[in-house]
């Protein structure tokens, strides 16, 4: 529905969207994303999308880059957020603890971007994963 | 951690079997690469298995779903080639459920002023350029297929009218023509028979060279005659027990029973009962090694030399008496006993093996005697 529409575009400003469009691909094709273009061109094509032009795989890959950084970037803030609260009852090495990513924060991150991701409890992610209730108990 | 991600992959690899197959684990293996460098870029220090798994999935499903809207929006636009509306409209598709700015102007005329793009420009002016460990060649590698060559670019023409040119061509001839199949033999049954005759022939002819080269050696006395096969001179050496190979008195006891003396030979030594071993191969040993035509020439120098043996004997034992009496007198009717003795000679034979096998049998009980 949207695609027939948006192709009744009015003549007037065409010229400038058209100039304006070519410059936005001829960036991206300055920038290197870090998802490979040979990647991103294997998976379009498994899923049916024919282009040959490389500019339309890079805005795909700089498209996928852009989403998975902000995931990344939602659990990030997520890691940072969740030692605060668990801080007073561990000791003080996990002040300093490593930024690591772990299913718990990127399951978080993604239900806003609409993925539902159930981490499974029975998953040990961590070698103390499974000690953590015991110590808590006692 | 290990152990999450590990039942993890399993799982993902399961899963992925049916949706990804060929290069799935090699292009997997690049994107998790990726996957943990934006991880960096955005300022994780580690990350655990089984989430960096679970973001390659969700990535890699975020390509393969944006490839299929975008096709989806260039199928219904009646294209089969796709373009930057289709994958601005799968953008804001994909982007709808977090919402981006101008969403509520989704009709919106420039597709560059479209909330999506915004963002995505905006990312790239931000975002430094973080790019790929290592340099990845296209893939998957598509293997140059061998066809085989159509009658056209054979240069032939069809057999047949129905068969058009740019069809593939025939195979050879030869690989389906039908052909009769004869049982055929290739070799002659007859030149058979000869050849095993021949090689029976040679290969006793080997075991006598054996048994001469064995009594020559045995006997220090023979080593200055030329003339290996000197019955008396071999049955001597044996009698001193230096080689044993055929002792007198063992053949007396033990082989004497096995030989029956040929009819010829029993008439011209009536007296005597019991015969040496080597008188009874002695003669074939001598066939074999002089043939039929020299044989008479052969037979005239042996008992010459048989003479002093023969009265070296004498006292001594019996049994050596008889062999020397029927050289002599063979030598006297030599033709007609040559003759005689030739039909013999195969029955000879067996009866030197038979015997040889006998006494080495026996080899090994003499020193318990």
């Amino acid at each position: 529905m949207n695609g027939q529409t948006s192709h009744q575009q009015p003549k007037d400003g065409r010229h400038d969207d058209d100039t304006a469009l070519t410059e936005f691909l001829a960036s991206l094709m300055d920038f290197t994303p870090t998802i490979p273009d040979e990647l991103v061109e294997h998976y379009l094509a498994k899923s049916g999308f024919q282009c040959p032009d490389t500019r339309l795989t890079r805005l795909v890959a700089v498209a996928t880059q852009k989403f998975i950084a902000d995931v990344a970037t939602d659990a990030l803030q997520q890691c940072k957020a969740r030692p605060a609260v668990i801080k007073d009852k561990r000791d003080k090495q996990q002040k300093e603890k490593r930024l690591i990513l772990t299913m718990e924060d990127l399951s978080k991150a993604l239900r806003e971007y609409g993925v539902n991701v159930k981490h499974q409890e029975y998953f040990a992610d961590t070698p103390s994963a499974g000690l953590d209730p015991a110590s808590r108990d006692e | 951690m290990s152990d999450g991600g590990e039942a993890e992959g399993t799982r993902d690899k399961q899963n992925g079997s049916n949706l990804r197959s060929g290069a799935g684990d090699y292009s997997r293996a690049i994107s998790r690469v990726a996957m943990a460098q934006i991880c960096e870029g955005v300022g994780f220090e580690g990350f655990n298995e089984s989430a960096l798994d679970s973001l390659v999935d969700i990535a890699i499903r975020y390509v393969c779903e944006l490839g299929k809207t975008s096709r989806f929006y260039a199928n219904s636009a009646g294209r089969t080639g796709c373009n930057v509306f289709d994958i601005v409209q799968g953008l804001e598709d994909l982007g709808r459920p977090q919402g981006f700015t101008g969403a509520s102007e989704v009709h919106t005329d420039c597709v560059v002023s479209s909330g999506a793009i915004r963002e995505i420009k905006e990312y790239v002016d931000m975002a430094d350029e973080v790019p790929f460990a290592q340099p990845v060649p296209q893939f998957p590698v598509i293997r140059e297929r061998r066809m085989i060559p159509s009658f056209l670019q054979m240069g032939e023409t069809p057999a047949f009218k129905h068969v058009p040119q740019w069809l593939p061509a025939f195979p050879d001839a030869h690989t389906y023509v039908r052909t009769p199949i004869w049982n055929e033999r290739l070799s002659d049954p007859r030149t058979d028979k000869i050849e095993l005759a021949r090689q029976h022939r040679k290969a006793e002819r080997s075991l006598l060279n054996l048994q001469q080269r064995l009594v020559c050696n045995g006997s220090s006395v023979a080593a200055t005659s030329a003339e290996p096969c000197n019955g008396g001179n071999g049955s001597e050496v044996n009698n001193n027990g230096s080689l044993s190979l055929e002792k007198p008195l063992e053949t007396e006891e033990i082989g004497v029973p096995g030989v029956s003396i040929p009819p010829k030979l029993y008439s011209q030594a009536q007296t005597e009962k019991q015969v040496s071993l080597l008188e009874t191969f002695a003669p074939a040993i001598e066939a074999m090694k002089d043939g039929l035509d020299s044989g008479s020439d052969g037979e005239k120098t042996t008992p010459e030399k048989r003479d002093s043996v023969f009265l070296e004997l004498k006292g001594g034992k019996k049994v050596f008496g008889e062999p020397l009496d029927l050289r002599i007198r063979k030598a006297v009717g030599r033709t007609a006993s040559w003759f005689g003795r030739e039909g013999e000679k195969d029955d000879k034979k067996r009866r030197v093996e038979f015997i040889l096998r006998q006494s080495f049998e026996n080899q090994q009980e003499l020193p318990q005697l």
